[in-house]
C-alpha cells in the first residue's frame, strides 16, 4: 500500500509556478482589449443633478460613455439581493451605475470605455457630474440617531432587526436573578480585507457563436455566470466564466455580481470588442467592500464560579450603503459569539444599519472576530469582578466533550440548527495554557518588571462554523497518459487547493500527488458549484473529490477485472502505485492508464496504446459509459464546527505606549488535517491579518463621509516586522458529519486575535480595553483618562 | 507629458528655467506617488538622473561634506555613518530597502513634507542647502530657513537643489522616530539631537509635529547650559526630563489618523529625554576612551 497522502505536509504544487512569476492574473489577460474606467462619486450622499460629457468627447481614443440612462432591460434594475432573509425588512441594493442618487464616496456614476486605461481615465476626468448634497450618515451613532436617512424609505436607517434566543429561558430574567451582573459597551472599528490583487473583469463576446466569455477575479465563477446570464438575458449555456489566478479574496470577491461584472460584459456585447477593467487600489478602498464595524452592549449574569447564567447582547452593525449580501455578518456574530461556552439563557438582538459608506460584506472571519471579542471581553470582565483567574472562568463555562454533539439552540447562517458536531474544548484550553506559558507568567511578569518592562498575557477561544452547504462537486478523470484531472467548480485564491485536493484524489486512486492536476473556477470544466468562502472548500470539495474519485476507482476495478479475465472480480482488486492489481496476487495487475485506454472502446487506433482498445483486441467491460471518469457531489447536512484557542504575550512601552507582541500561540482543531503545512500557513496568514485588525488596520471616514486613509500609506497592513513567530499546536477531533472527517481552516487564524490582544493589553496595563483596534496614541489616551479619573478621586 | 533628460547640470538649470511647468525627478519616490494618485499632472518631468555630480559626495577643504542632492539613503548609511551619524540614523528609518536605494535628501527637501525624516537632522546640525539657478547662480539657504510650510520650501521656480552642506559630527548625534508600524511608515513624530562638544552647544530638531520642522531653541539653550560638560558625570534624569518637556512645548502638532496632538507632544517629550540620555552616554564613553588613550 502507498503511504496515505492525506495528512502529509506536502509542499504546495502551485508555488513554483507562482513564485517564478508564471501566475496568470486578470490583468495579465486581454492584451489589446478596450479599457473601462469609472467616474465615481466624490461625495457621500447626494442627488445627481447633471452629467455633462461635452469636454470629454474630443479625447482621442474614446469609445463609449455610459450612464444609468443608457442601460437597457435588467441591467438598469438594482443588483440582486443575494441572500434574502425574513428579518431583512428594508433591503436596498445598488444600481450598476447610480440612478439619480449616490450613497457613498466611490459609487460608480459613469462608465467610460477607451482604447486604453490612461485615455479612459483622461475621459473620466473631463466628465462633469453635478451633485446636490444630501446630509451624509457616517458612523453607527449617527445611523442609530436616525435623524438623517441614507434611504428615505428605510426609517431609522434600519435594514434589518433580528432577535434570537437559545430556548433556555428569558435572558433578562436570568441576568436579573443572577448573584452577579455586569454590563459592557464594546466597539469594533471598520476595516477591510485588502487582497493584493483587486477586482477585475475581462469580457469577450463571440457574436457568431453568441457566446460570452468572462474572466473575473472572483471567489465564485459559477454564480457569476448565472448572475451575468440573468442580467444580460442570455441562456446560461452561452456564458462561460473563468477565474484566472486570484491574488487574494478574503471574502470581498464572494460578493457578486459587482456592477463591473455586469457592465464590462454588457459593454463587450454592445461594442463587439473585448473590454477589460482592473480595479486600482483607491477604487478598491472606496467601491468594493469593508467589514467589522459594530457596537455591542453586553449584559451578563453569573454565579460565584463565573458561570454564565444569562447573557444578553445587543449589536448595532454598520452595513454601509447597501446590503447586496444580506445580513450574513451580523447573523454570524450573534450566533458564533457563544464560542466553546454554554450559557444559560441567551438573547441576542442585532440592528443592521445603513450608513453613507462602502458596503459591508463578509471579510475573513465574517462577523466572528466581533462576536469573540464580545464573549472574551465578558469572560475577562467576570474574572476581574470575581478576582478569579481568567482561564478558570473560561474553564467553568466550557462545553464538555461528552456533551457533543451540542445544540446551541440557535439558527446558523446556513439556515440550519447550530449544533456543534465534535470538539474537545477542555483539552484545547489545557494545550493553550501550556503553550503560552500561562502558569509561569507571573514570574515572567515580575522579571520583566524588574527591568522596567511592562508585559501582559491574554487568552481567548472560538468556535467556527465551517464547511456549509448547499454543496460542491467534482469531476475526476483518468487520462490515457495516467494523469488524473480533478475539476471542481470551486475557485481558489491561494488556499492550496491544487495540492490538498490532489492529495485526496491521489489516495483514492493509488497514484502520486504529482499525477493529479486540479482545475478550479472554470465553468467550462465544471458548471455546478457554490464558491470558496466561509472555510468551506476542503470540507465540501474535498469530500466531493473523494466521492468522485471513489466512483472512478470502482469503475477502474470493473474494467480491469474484465481485462484481467481469469475469474478476477472487481472486489479482488486494489489501486496502488498507478496500477490496478489483485490484492492476493499483486503481480496480476494492469496499469491505470491502460484501464483508461480500455475505458473508451475505440473503432480507430491512433497509436500503439490505443490498439488495445479496438474491437478485435479488447476485452473491455461492457455496459460501461466511455471514459474513466466520474462526477461526485457532497451535500453537507449542516456545518461542521472547528475550534481554536489563542494565547498572546504583549509588551507595552510605559512611555511611548508602543505595543509589541512577544509571543503568539495557537491551538487549532479543524478535524482531520489533509495537509498540515497548508493549514499552518492558513493559520499564520490569518493571525497576521488578525494582528493587522488588532493593532494597525482600520478604515477611517471623516464626518463628511470621505475615506481619509484610502491608501497603503495610512491603511497599515502588518509587515514581517509586525508579525511575530507563531507557535501552533494541532488537535484533531474528526467531524462525524462527512466521510473524510474534515472541518474548515481558512478563517481560523483571524477570529480571536483582537480579543486576545485586547486581553493582553488589559493585563499589562490594568485598564479596560473596550474598543479595537488600538494604536499607541489611543493607549496613551486611555492611560491619560485613567490618570485623570484617579486624580479626580483623590481630589 | 514631456520627459526631459539633461546630461549636465548646466543643461538641467536651463531646462528648469525654460520649463516652469516641469517637475524635477530624482529617485521618484515622491514624484511617482503624486502622479499615480493624480495629485498633479506636470507638463514635463525633468529627470536629474543623468547628472553624476548629484550622486556624489565630496569633502571641502574645511572638512564640510558636500552631499549631492541625489545620493541615495543606502549610500549615506554605508559611507557616511561616521561623519554624519544623525543623518545616517534618519536615513535608516526611511521606507524600505527599495526606497532607500532610490530616494535621497534632495528629494526629501524638494517634497518638504512635514514628516520627512531627514529634516530634524538637517535643522539640528545647521545644514545648508545649496540651490542654483541659471540666471542668479548659487544660493546657500540655511536649513532652518528652507522650510516655509506644508510641502512648501524656499526654492524659486527656476532653482534646483545641488547639494547639502553638512559639518562632520562634532559630538554624539541621535535620531528617533515614532511610526505607526515598525517599517515603511510616515513619522507620527520624530526628533534629532546633536551635541557640539567643543562649543558646548546642543542642536535639536522636531519633525512631523508642526507644518515645518522646528528647532526647539529653548530646549537647546537649556541643555547646553545644564549638561555637565566639565565632568564625565552621569546625566541627571531631571535635566533629560526637562529637556523633553521643552522639546514638547516647542511643537505644534495636530490630531490626525496617525495619532492625537496630545500623544505627539507626549511622545516628543519621551524622545527628547531618551535621545539626550543616549547622546550623553555616548559622549561619556567616547570621553573615557579618549582619556584612557591619553593615559597609555
Ligand atoms: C513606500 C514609500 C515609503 C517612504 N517612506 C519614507 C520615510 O519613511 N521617510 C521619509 O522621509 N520619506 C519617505 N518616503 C518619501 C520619499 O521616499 C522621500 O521623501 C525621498 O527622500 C524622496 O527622494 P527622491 O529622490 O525619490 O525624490 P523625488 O520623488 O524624485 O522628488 C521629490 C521632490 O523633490 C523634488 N526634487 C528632487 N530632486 C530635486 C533637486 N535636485 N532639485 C529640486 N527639486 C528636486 C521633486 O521635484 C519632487 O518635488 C517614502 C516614499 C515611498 C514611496
Amino acid at each position: 500500500m502507498n503511504d496515505k497522502l492525506v495528512g502529509q505536509p506536502l509542499v504546495r504544487k502551485e508555488d513554483p509556478r507562482l513564485l517564478r512569476g508564471d501566475g496568470r492574473y486578470l490583468d495579465d489577460l486581454g492584451r489589446g482589449a478596450l479599457a473601462a474606467a469609472f467616474v465615481r462619486s466624490p461625495v457621500a450622499h447626494a442627488r445627481i443633478t447633471g452629467i455633462d460629457v461635452d469636454e470629454a468627447l474630443d479625447v482621442e481614443g474614446l469609445v463609449a460613455i455610459y450612464t444609468h440612462e443608457d442601460l437597457p432591460g435588467r441591467i438598469a434594475e438594482p443588483l440582486p439581493l443575494l441572500i434574502p432573509h425574513p428579518d431583512l425588512t428594508h433591503p436596498r441594493t445598488p444600481y450598476c451605475l447610480a440612478n439619480g442618487e449616490v450613497n457613498h464616496v466611490g459609487e460608480a456614476v459613469v462608465m467610460v470605455v477607451a482604447t486604453d486605461r490612461y485615455l479612459a481615465e483622461d475621459v473620466a476626468e473631463r466628465i462633469r457630474v453635478t451633485y446636490e448634497d444630501l446630509p451624509p450618515v457616517v458612523g453607527i451613532d449617527q445611523a442609530r440617531a436616525g435623524e438623517r436617512l441614507v434611504h428615505e424609505d428605510a426609517p431609522g436607517n434600519v435594514a434589518a432587526r433580528s432577535v434570537q434566543t437559545n430556548g433556555k429561558g428569558e435572558a433578562h430574567e436570568a441576568i436579573a436573578s443572577a448573584p452577579h451582573r455586569l454590563a459592557l459597551d464594546l466597539h469594533i472599528e471598520r476595516s477591510a480585507s485588502m487582497p493584493m490583487e483587486g477586482k477585475g473583469v475581462l469580457a469577450h463576446w463571440d457574436a457568431d457563436d453568441r457566446t460570452l466569455r468572462v474572466h473575473s477575479s472572483t471567489q465564485t465563477s459559477t454564480s457569476v455566470r448565472l448572475a451575468v446570464a440573468a442580467k444580460l438575458e442570455l441562456p446560461p449555456d452561452r456564458v462561460e466564466v473563468i477565474t484566472p489566478d486570484v491574488g487574494g479574496g478574503f471574502g470581498v470577491k464572494i460578493v457578486h455580481p459587482w456592477p463591473e461584472e455586469i457592465l464590462v460584459p454588457w459593454a463587450a456585447m454592445t461594442l463587439g470588442r473585448d473590454v477589460k477593467w482592473v480595479e486600482d487600489r483607491r477604487e478598491h478602498f472606496t467601491s468594493s467592500a469593508h467589514e467589522r464595524a459594530q457596537q455591542q452592549h453586553v449584559e451578563v449574569g453569573f454565579d460565584e464560579a463565573g458561570r454564565l447564567l444569562g447573557l444578553s447582547v445587543e449589536i448595532w452593525h454598520d452595513n454601509g450603503a447597501y446590503v447586496p449580501y444580506g445580513i450574513i455578518v451580523p447573523i454570524v456574530t450573534s450566533t458564533q459569539l457563544l464560542g466553546p461556552y454554554k450559557v444559560g439563557a441567551y438573547r441576542v438582538e442585532f440592528t443592521s444599519l445603513y450608513t453613507n459608506t462602502v458596503i459591508v460584506t463578509p471579510y475573513r472571519g465574517a462577523g466572528r472576530p466581533q462576536g469573540v471579542f464580545a464573549m472574551e471581553r465578558t469572560m475577562d470582565a467576570i474574572a476581574e469582578y470575581l478576582g478569579m483567574d481568567r482561564l478558570a472562568v473560561r474553564e467553568a463555562n466550557l462545553i464538555q466533550p461528552e456533551e457533543m454533539p451540542y445544540d446551541q439552540g440557535l439558527v446558523f447562517q446556513d439556515g440550519r440548527p447550530l449544533i456543534y458536531d465534535s470538539g474537545d474544548y477542555p483539552t484545547m484550553l489545557r494545550m493553550i495554557r501550556d503553550l503560552v506559558g500561562w502558569d509561569g507568567f507571573e514570574a515572567e511578569r515580575a522579571a520583566a518588571a524588574a527591568e522596567g518592562r511592562r508585559i501582559g498575557i491574554g487568552i481567548g477561544a472560538y468556535v467556527e462554523g465551517t464547511g456549509m452547504g448547499p454543496y460542491e462537486g467534482a469531476h475526476v478523470k483518468v487520462e490515457t497518459t495516467g494523469e488524473v484531472v480533478v475539476s471542481t467548480g470551486l475557485t481558489t485564491q491561494g488556499q492550496g487547493h491544487y495540492t490538498s485536493l490532489a492529495q485526496i484524489a491521489a489516495d483514492v486512486l493509488g497514484v502520486g500527488v504529482g499525477d493529479v492536476t486540479v482545475i478550479t473556477g472554470d465553468t467550462r470544466r465544471f458548471k455546478y458549484a457554490v464558491g470558496t468562502f466561509a472555510s468551506r472548500a476542503i470540507v465540501t470539495s474535498g469530500n466531493a473529490v473523494a466521492i468522485a474519485a471513489a466512483k472512478v476507482a470502482e469503475k477502474a476495478k470493473r474494467i480491469a477485472a474484465a481485462a484481467l479475465g481469469d475469474g478476477v472480480a472487481p472486489e479482488d482488486l486494489e489501486l496502488v502505485d498507478g496500477r490496478v492489481r489483485r490484492r492476493a496476487d499483486p503481480a496480476t495487475a494492469i496499469d491505470l492508464r491502460t484501464v483508461a485506454v480500455l475505458s473508451n472502446p475505440l473503432r480507430y487506433a491512433f497509436d500503439e496504446e490505443t490498439k488495445a482498445a479496438t474491437q478485435f483486441a479488447a476485452a473491455t467491460a461492457t455496459g460501461e459509459e466511455p471514459g474513466l471518469e466520474a462526477t461526485g457531489y457532497y451535500m453537507p447536512e449542516r456545518s461542521t464546527y472547528a475550534a481554536g484557542a489563542h494565547g498572546v504575550v504583549v509588551e507595552t512601552d510605559p512611555e511611548t505606549a508602543d505595543i509589541r507582541i512577544l509571543r503568539y500561540c495557537v491551538v487549532h482543531d479543524c478535524g482531520v488535517v489533509v495537509n498540515p503545512r497548508i493549514v499552518e500557513g492558513q493559520v499564520h496568514g490569518g493571525v497576521a491579518q488578525g494582528i493587522g485588525g488588532a493593532l494597525y488596520e482600520r478604515i477611517v471616514y471623516d464626518d463628511a463621509g470621505q475615506l481619509v486613509n484610502a491608501s497603503y500609506m495610512d491603511f497599515l497592513i502588518p509587515f514581517a516586522t509586525e508579525v511575530p513567530h507563531i507557535q501552533t499546536a494541532h488537535m484533531v477531533t474528526a467531524s462525524g458529519l462527512n466521510p473524510l472527517g474534515l472541518k474548515g481552516a481558512g478563517e481560523a487564524g483571524v477570529i480571536p486575535t483582537s480579543a486576545v490582544v485586547a486581553s493582553a493589553i488589559e493585563d499589562a496595563e490594568g485598564l479596560a480595553v473596550r474598543r479595537m483596534p488600538i494604536s499607541p496614541s489611543e493607549l496613551y489616551e486611555l492611560r491619560k483618562a485613567r490618570q485623570a479619573r484617579k486624580e479626580q478621586v483623590s481630589a | 507629458m514631456d520627459f526631459l533628460r539633461p546630461a549636465t547640470w548646466a543643461e538641467a538649470l536651463t531646462a528648469r528655467a525654460e520649463r516652469p511647468d516641469a517637475v524635477p525627478i530624482a529617485g521618484g519616490t515622491d514624484v511617482m506617488v503624486e502622479l499615480n494618485f493624480d495629485r498633479r499632472r506636470p507638463g514635463a518631468l525633468l529627470d536629474l538622473n543623468r547628472i553624476p555630480a548629484l550622486r556624489q559626495w565630496t569633502r571641502d577643504p574645511d572638512g564640510t561634506i558636500r552631499l549631492g542632492a541625489s545620493v541615495p539613503y543606502a549610500r549615506i548609511i554605508d559611507e557616511l555613518r561616521t561623519d554624519l551619524p544623525g543623518l545616517a540614523m534618519a536615513s535608516r528609518t526611511v521606507g524600505s530597502p527599495q526606497i532607500r536605494n532610490r530616494g535621497g535628501v534632495g528629494g526629501n527637501l524638494g517634497a518638504a513634507s512635514p514628516a520627512g525624516d531627514t529634516h530634524p537632522v538637517l535643522v539640528a546640525t545647521d545644514a545648508v542647502i545649496e540651490v542654483e539657478s541659471a540666471e542668479r547662480g548659487v544660493r546657500a539657504i540655511p536649513a532652518t530657513e528652507f522650510y516655509l510650510g506644508v510641502k512648501r520650501n524656499a526654492m524659486a521656480a527656476d532653482e534646483l537643489i545641488k547639494a547639502v552642506l553638512l559639518a562632520p559630527a562634532k559630538g554624539p548625534q541621535q535620531f528617533s522616530k515614532i511610526g505607526t508600524r515598525n517599517a515603511m511608515v510616515i513619522a507620527v513624530c520624530s526628533f534629532a539631537v546633536a551635541l557640539d562638544v567643543a562649543a558646548r552647544k546642543v542642536g535639536a530638531g522636531i519633525g512631523s509635529a508642526a507644518p515645518t520642522p522646528r528647532r526647539p531653541f529653548e530646549a537647546e539653550l537649556f541643555a547646553a547650559d545644564a549638561l555637565p560638560w566639565d565632568s564625565r558625570a552621569d546625566l541627571d534624569p531631571r535635566i533629560a526630563t526637562r529637556f523633553g518637556e521643552l522639546v514638547a512645548a516647542a511643537a505644534a502638532p495636530i490630531d490626525d489618523v496617525r495619532g492625537t496632538a496630545a500623544y505627539r507632544r507626549h511622545a516628543l517629550s519621551v524622545m527628547g529625554r531618551r535621545t539626550l540620555t543616549w547622546a550623553w552616554r555616548e559622549h561619556q564613553s567616547s570621553q573615557s576612551c579618549q582619556s584612557s588613550k591619553e593615559l597609555t
